[in-house]
């Protein structure tokens, strides 16, 4: 028995030393993923954009519209950073980028306001960045209802309404928003927890199938499986292991670093999500040794690799939601490791709900890992018989 | 006599190009296929009826008005009605809802008195659009109710209510160039002009990939007998041109004619606008594909920066909100200035002249990686080695010299600090 455990790492100890033969690991498993875990949290580290650019263009030039100007206080979010003289101008600079949306006060709205009909003032915002349009809209909306409700909140309170009835005449019905685990909206807490284990999910696919099909390519493929006593189960998971504990560090960091230094919601403890982005490791590494296996090409299987991981990132819902997408893409999104990784994200983390909840997308990701067994013989089979072809 | 080398390479290029299947599945298939699956996924743009679970303790005409209303939104569904609120999360936690409408008891008896009455929305935040949908769909509702219950309440007439009423001022909302407010116009050129960069990397890293494994066995590199690397560059930009003529005009036109999706631009534009992208695309791949030693390692090297690159073209999080250092780092990839500039091109029709800025530094690029390209062939023809890999070895030996050094400095540190103990314990 001590032989088969001398096999295993020996296999071991061969790909910790092909790992350092080549800059191409450690920028793959180390580098890439430790940038992009410092680009997304730095990124949006305000978590909500403050002070976006905004404008108000004022064609009425009238103490009314010169009073509604006067009250559109500034928010955190929204500032308006100019005074455009005509509508042209204004579209013009929402072009140009220079703002992301504006107020326009049209003309003869102090000559509605006397005659007793409604004056309207208009929201413009460029929904081609449809985040700060977002953003501005909300801002927008609020800056607009309560500049006009200061001018009929004046009004009532002046003919001795107090507060309370001013305000329950002129908003009867008020919507109290509670987000849940997110109360902050915060951007960073959105994108990042999915963003970091993608990014890290995608190397892992691709690094997987990479190592396993140049072993092929470099014909060093029999001398790899001689050592484990031609079993290839234990040639591919000694081969995989070294690689697992270098993702596993990788995982630790975005770990720490989104919960404990960024301190983003984590409401059942570290262990569930240490638990998910452990099973993401061996769930992606899984998946690609299917992939290895199922397709004898370096190139096919890595494209196929390739497409599945950066696909993963729109698919699992996380920023438009699966319950919006076709049918036929609904469904497809049970295929990918990283929707279930999201969706114990959201109960685990962001929801605290019980573990039992989501004991079913651990399940799915054990699933992926021991995928390979279905197909890993024809591994074997090319790795005794394989030429490489360009 | 350099026109006839120049066409000779771009020929050559082409050629080789057009019979590597590799080569030819980043530079047609994947423009082709992986747009479309993108704007196929985005399609419905928005999230209608998002389901949602109702408390409603107050069980009056007015609350069961406002339900009624929410569940005829098309942002809203309400799948169950439940007789408190941990019945309501317990529904969200089985995911068979995103959000609870909360009527209070004191709901009815509130409005009655004349003063202001709350509804309360608990909202799933796992996608933000939940909450969008949530609070759109219940605004709406809202502001109508109120309008009604103000019309009802002036039929009492006071003179104070009817005055406020004439004052407040409407307004209304208009969203310039995204009509739908939705997801796909707004992601999707971003990923087009992304797909056109990273294939066109992908591509020529692999071919540059392949021409080193060749080397590596002692073939010369292509355009090598020609003696001058500017003729061979140029002869390869224009081979990569000729083949993106037809890959952009697919991309760019023709998926987002497809998909209904706002196409504002003026052809004069497009044309002088894309033409600098994809020389600025070009180069830069040129360049970057000196770091790659064979054919299949450009996938490990080049496919994750898609990425970050897409955050870096500030089509999502906005470039004002940056740190400067990322600011500074997006200027140097053509997709960021390909991506603003198209994004308004596209969907807000704007002119050349809008987009000056995003054009001006696109031909800066296009110089800037051409000349680069040129000094590293001078220098590859030269010597044999490739100085892309050449460089990384050699700061991977640096760094490894500095860990070294470093880890003696600290075992050296740590013995004498040992000994340091040992003497006073000693004394």
């Amino acid at each position: 028995m001590s032989g088969t455990k001398q096999g295993f790492w020996a296999i071991a100890g061969r790909e910790i030393v092909r790992m350092q033969s080549r800059p191409l690991y450690g920028l793959s498993m180390i580098f890439a993923p430790l940038f992009c875990f410092v680009f997304f949290t730095t990124l949006m580290r305000e978590g909500l954009p403050e002070s976006l650019p905004a404008g108000v263009v004022d064609e009425d030039n009238t103490s009314v519209s010169r009073s509604i100007l006067r009250n559109l206080d500034s928010y955190q979010q929204t500032e308006i950073i100019r005074q455009y003289s005509n509508f042209a101008e204004a579209r013009e600079a929402l072009q140009k980028n220079e703002i992301y949306g504006f107020f326009y006060i049209p003309k003869g709205t102090q000559e509605k306001a006397s005659s007793q009909e409604q004056p309207k003032i208009s929201i413009y915002t460029n929904s081609a960045y449809l985040i700060p349009s977002s953003l501005l809209y909300r801002d927008m909306k609020t800056m607009a209802t309560m500049a006009s409700a200061a001018v009929g909140r004046e009004v009532l309170l002046a003919k001795g309404a107090n507060m309370d009835q001013a305000m329950g005449f002129l908003q009867p019905i008020k919507m109290d928003m509670r987000p849940l685990g997110n109360p902050w909206l915060n951007y960073n807490v959105y994108l990042s927890n999915t963003m970091l284990p993608a990014v890290l999910a995608l190397m892992i696919l691709m690094v997987t199938c990479f190592s396993i099909h140049t072993e092929l390519k470099d014909g060093s493929a029999r001398e790899w499986l001689s050592l484990s006593g031609d079993n290839i189960l234990k040639a591919v998971s000694a081969k995989l292991f070294p690689q697992t504990m270098v993702f596993s560090l990788m995982a630790l960091i975005y770990l720490v670093l989104l919960y404990g230094w960024m301190g983003f919601p984590l409401h059942n403890g570290f262990w569930p999500m240490f638990a998910a982005a452990e099973l993401l490791i061996l769930a992606s590494q899984g998946f690609a040794v299917f992939i290895a296996s199922a397709i004898p090409s370096l190139r096919w299987s890595l494209s196929l690799c390739t497409l599945w991981g950066v696909l993963s990132i729109p698919i699992s819902g996380f920023s438009f939601p699966v319950m919006g997408m076709p049918a036929a893409l609904q469904a497809l999104s049970y295929l990918f490791p990283l929707r279930y990784y999201f969706l114990i994200y959201v109960d685990q983390a962001l929801n605290g709900v019980p573990l039992v909840y989501s004991a079913w997308f651990y399940v799915a990701m054990i699933a992926f890992t021991i995928l390979p067994l279905v197909d890993i013989s024809l591994l074997r089979k090319a790795a005794h018989e394989y030429t490489y072809l360009p | 006599m350099w026109v006839k080398n120049l066409l000779d390479v771009c020929g050559k290029e082409l050629k080789r190009t057009l019979s590597d299947v590799g080569v030819l599945v980043f530079f047609i298939i994947v423009p082709l296929l992986y747009p479309l699956l993108y704007a196929y996924l985005y399609s419905r743009e928005v999230v209608h009826e998002v389901p949602v679970v109702v408390v409603d303790e107050c069980r009056s005409t007015t609350s069961r008005e406002f339900l009624r209303k929410s569940d005829a939104t098309p942002d809203l569904k309400i799948v169950s009605y439940c007789s408190d609120m941990e019945e309501a999360r317990n529904l969200m936690r089985r995911h068979k809802a995103y959000g609870v409408i909360h009527i209070p008891a004191e709901f009815e008896r509130t409005l009655s008195e004349g003063r202001q009455a709350t509804v309360n929305l608990y909202c799933d935040m796992s996608g933000l659009l939940y909450y969008k949908a949530m609070l759109s769909g219940c605004t709406i509702v809202s502001l109508d109710m109120n309008r009604d219950i103000q019309m009802q309440r002036l039929s009492g007439l006071s003179d104070w209510e009817k005055d406020a009423m004439t004052m407040p001022i409407e307004n209304e909302y208009i969203t310039m160039f995204n009509p739908t407010n939705g997801f796909q116009a707004f992601l999707i050129p971003a990923v087009l002009i992304l797909v056109l960069q990273q294939t066109l990397v992908l591509g020529v890293a692999m071919l540059a990939g392949t021409e080193n494994e060749r080397r590596r066995s002692g073939a010369l590199i292509l355009g090598e007998e020609y003696g001058n690397p500017m003729v061979v560059l140029a002869g390869k930009g224009l081979a990569y041109l000729l083949v993106y003529g037809f890959t952009a005009t697919y991309v760019l036109c023709f998926v987002p004619w497809l998909f209904h999706m706002p196409q504002l631009w003026q052809l004069p534009t497009l044309v002088a606008f894309i033409i600098p992208f994809l020389l600025a695309s070009i180069f830069f791949a040129i360049c970057i594909s000196f770091f790659v030693r064979d054919r299949e390692s450009c996938f490990l090297l080049f496919v994750f920066v898609s990425v970050p690159l897409i955050f870096m073209s500030g089509i999502s999080w906005p470039t004002s909100n940056m740190p400067a250092f990322w600011k500074v780092l997006a200027q140097l990839f053509p997709s960021t200035h390909g991506v603003n500039g198209f994004a308004r091109i596209n969907t807000a029709g704007a002119l050349l002249q809008d987009v000056r800025i995003e054009s001006i530094s696109l031909w800066i690029l296009t110089g800037v990686y051409f000349m680069l390209s040129l000094f590293i062939y001078e220098r590859m023809y030269r010597s044999d080695k490739m100085p892309g890999v050449e460089f990384v070895m050699a700061m991977r030996t640096r760094v490894r010299r500095d860990i070294r050094v470093a880890a003696r400095d600290i075992k050296e540190a740590g013995q004498e600090l040992k000994e340091k103990l040992e003497q006073r314990k000693k004394n």
